[in-house]
């Protein structure tokens, strides 16, 4: 193990993490509507809009990396829903019907927003949480961009967020202020650079900042994105990431080696995975999903840029277009080899990857390795299973170098 | 020609799948165009000039497909690859996929590297259907889709053809229809197997030539003498109806299958296309008004009143949920179209089956259980 400098921003992240579930807590007593919303969705016209913004999958990694998404759901298997179903929609449902909140209560909604950009598995849960909670649902339909964007999509999408605001006109009772929306959407844009340009330092040799590191670090950018607090946090923490690049502090002690991650970390093994990695000189330098923050909007066609921004996230794109962003991130973080982590949760990034692999590794020439595991949920997760894929693409690590 | 030999004839398709889209290649110098279950539409293909192909998954050697799909995917698609893989699908000249859940969004890809074909192209249905914009999107979908079928072709596909297409798949769906009815009214004439085996050869051959062998057939069992027997009523509700099997379980022990919302069963003959409209948006019309699927999200899961419904109105004794494993979009349904029938007191197993070999022992157990149950005494 080896001893880390801690972060001086961890502090302003707890505070600021606090805040935001404080605010979640109190907003309903205050008369401000909880909107339940997906990690890849507009999340800047509800700011704009005045709405509380809550993100269930949030919930579904806390309650990995704290170790009871096992627990929570057995409480959704236990009316029928099958442990094949993505951990955080488990853990959603589970806490639903739990009779136990050990890392406390989802905050319940008074609207739900479901993008399914991501993923087809977000809009069934958050459905199947409408009834639950009995109340109004709506979805942004994003259909897959096969090739190139097209504009009919890119249309379809606008209609439908005209149709979202026209939606929560009705709900808050006000007209929706434009205004407000080219301010957050200004915020988002600054949050996103920053955070971009945080990310990119760990292409730097020896590297001050890693994967591991940014999943803890994007809490703010998921749940914080579109206000000056996301802001503020990464205005600090870009600061603080050279002050220690030049103080001689990494990420890793001695790193020989950067390997491309695909995708999302293993929550309740975060510490594990990290030290593992760092046993062996190798940093975990960059990954798609950290990256699936870099929005950029045009101010002066905020609907619109808001269609194009999240229709065409890499994850509703095609195989052969995200192997090419594999391919981008491999060779923009001068990377050794890449770890694709198959996750049983997730089929919407997990299916594919062994054909990608072989792609990735012909194309590149570079060792890579598949192992199979669940982001949340421990009983799929085998110690001796993933050493057993780990160790060997280590060993071909060093021995590509020598 | 008689009854058993119709029969006989289209379960011989089945037992074949590759036999017709063979000939008619051989015959008419043509191409095939496959399609996995089951919103598709056909229509277009077939006003293409293709021979629509359905593929509904099959005993599958599946470690064909395992170099590409975790085990934690759907057997249909890992049966559907492995067949491909397999060389059984080889008559394809291309293939269409309709976009119903995260692993058919997800498989186009890995398909086109692990089994490439010269036309292969998402159906990307909306994933709403309740407000203005989907209709919008989904014409245009359809004209992109037709448009990827003419560039394939390198024909234009007139509005005349579409509208002759549409109306051969209105009569196929009729007569289907109509043998649903038949088997309703009298089950002696026609199984629960022998009905949803035509439905599965109606994936298989061209739809000019089974219509005329359904009128053949439907002509045959309305002379035929009801022999009015009491039965119980069943519901089958799920993805696909597999394995094809379980309906020999039924039939054993006096169930009577009067509706179902499967992919290879009602869902493939609901609904028919207006013939007075533009056809792309008659097409799409069709699509918005097909019995409730779980994989389009209208906020309300209208299926379990659907299910419910149909249940009071054809007097049904007991649903069976036959459910694929790992199929997510069922999966996140169940337990709320479970829930709609307890409470309106309709009884209701569920199935969990995979494609694989042959169904268990256990399966069949469980069926005859069920149907004793809500059957009781004196009723078979
Ligand atoms: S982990 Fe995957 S399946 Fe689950 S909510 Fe996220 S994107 Fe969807
Ligand atoms: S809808 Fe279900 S059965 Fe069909 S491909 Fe998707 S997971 Fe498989």
């Amino acid at each position: 193990m080896f001893k880390r400098v801690p972060f001086k921003t961890a502090g302003l992240m707890k505070k600021l993490m606090g805040e935001y579930y404080e605010k979640g807590a109190r907003s309903q007593k205050e008369g401000i509507p909880v909107a339940w919303m997906t990690a890849v969705s507009p999340v800047e016209i509800i700011y704009a809009a005045g709405l509380f913004p809550y993100y269930p999958e949030n919930f579904g990694a806390l309650a990995g990396a704290r170790k009871i998404a096992d627990k929570l759901s057995l409480s959704a298997e236990a009316k029928g829903y099958s442990h094949d179903l993505c951990a955080y929609a488990r853990c959603g449902i589970g806490d639903a019907y739990a009779t136990e909140h050990p890392v406390g209560k989802i905050v319940e909604p008074n609207i739900i927003f479901a993008c399914n950009t991501q993923c087809g598995t977000l809009p069934k849960w958050f459905e199947v949480a409408s009834r639950f909670y009995d109340v109004p649902y709506f979805l942004l339909d994003s259909p897959l961009v096969g090739g190139e964007p097209e504009e009919a999509c890119r249309d379809y999408f606008l209609q439908q967020l005209k149709e979202m605001i026209a939606y929560l006109e009705e709900v808050t009772g006000r007209p929706f202020d434009y205004d407000r929306l080219r301010e957050v959407l200004h915020l988002s844009n600054e949050a996103c650079r920053l955070w971009n340009e945080v990310l990119d330092t760990a292409a730097r040799k020896p590297a001050p900042f890693g994967f591991f590191d940014a999943s803890f670090h994007m809490a703010p950018i998921v749940t914080w994105r579109g206000t000056q607090e996301a802001v503020t946090y990464y205005r600090e923490l870009k600061k603080e990431v050279d002050e220690r690049d030049k103080a001689g502090i990494y990420a890793i002690p001695e790193e020989h080696f950067k390997v491309y991650f695909d995708h999302i970390p293993l929550w309740p093994r975060l510490r594990w995975f990290s030290e593992l990695f760092a046993s062996h000189h190798t940093l975990v330098a960059v990954s798609q999903y950290t990256h699936s923050w870099s929005y950029s909007f045009d101010l002066e066609r905020p609907l619109e840029s808001l269609a194009a921004n999240y229709l065409e996230e890499f994850v509703n794109r095609s195989f052969d277009y995200r192997v090419q962003l594999k391919l981008n991130f491999i060779e923009k973080y001068g990377c050794d080899g890449f770890v694709f982590f198959s996750n049983r949760s997730c089929k919407s990034t997990g299916l594919g990857l062994y054909d990608k692999r072989n792609i990735v590794a012909e194309k590149t020439g570079l060792p890579g390795v598949v192992f199979e595991a669940d982001m949340s949920d421990e009983r799929f997760f085998s110690e001796e299973q993933v050493l057993g894929r780990l160790e060997p693409f280590f060993e071909q690590l060093k021995s590509a170098a020598r | 020609m008689h009854k058993e030999e119709i029969i006989e004839f289209l379960q011989k398709v089945v037992e074949k799948p590759d036999w017709k889209v063979r000939e008619w290649k051989e015959q008419e110098k043509g191409k095939a165009v496959g399609f996995l279950l089951t919103d598709v539409p056909e229509e277009l293909i077939h006003a293409a000039g293709f021979f629509p192909y359905g593929i509904s998954g099959g005993r599958a050697r599946m470690e064909f497909a395992d170099a590409h799909l975790q085990s934690w995917t759907c057997s249909f698609v890992r049966s559907s690859l492995s067949l491909a893989l397999e060389g059984k699908l080889d008559f394809l000249d291309g293939l269409i996929i309709p976009q119903t859940c995260d692993t058919t969004r997800n498989v186009s890809g890995i398909w086109q590297h692990a089994n490439p074909l010269p036309f292969l192209q998402e159906y990307r249905l909306p994933r709403q259907v309740d407000r203005p914009s989907a209709r919008n999107y989904l014409i245009y979908e359809l004209n992109r889709l037709k448009e990827e079928l003419e560039k394939f072709s390198g024909r234009k596909i007139t509005e005349e053809k579409i509208k002759e297409s549409i109306a051969l798949y209105n009569d196929n769906r009729n007569l289907l229809a109509r043998l649903f009815v038949l088997h309703e009214q009298n089950p002696a004439a026609i199984s629960n197997r022998e009905l949803y085996t035509i439905i599965e050869a109606a994936l298989l051959m061209p739809v000019e030539i089974l219509n005329k062998y359904l009128n053949g057939l439907i002509e045959a069992l309305e002379n035929e003498e009801a022999a009015p027997k009491s039965k119980i009523r069943l519901f089958i509700s799920g993805t696909l109806l597999e394995p094809l099997e379980i309906l020999d379980f039924i039939d054993e022990n006096g169930g009577l299958v009067v509706g179902d919302d499967l992919k290879n069963g009602s869902r493939y003959i609901d609904a028919q296309v207006q013939t007075n409209d533009d056809p792309l948006a008659a097409l799409a019309d069709r699509q918005l008004k097909r019995i409730p699927g779980a994989f389009y999200d209208p906020p309300h899961n209208p299926r379990r009143h659907f299910l419910v419904k149909t249940a009071r109105d054809k007097k049904v004794q007991g649903v069976i949920f036959l459910h694929l494993r790992n199929c997510e979009p069922e999966n996140y349904d169940f337990y709320d179209n479970m829930q709609a029938l307890e409470e309106s007191g309709i009884p209701a197993i569920r199935i969990e089956t995979e494609f694989v070999t042959a169904p268990s022992g256990q399966i069949r157990t469980r069926v005859e259980a069920f149907l004793e149950m809500i059957g009781g005494e004196g009723n078979v």
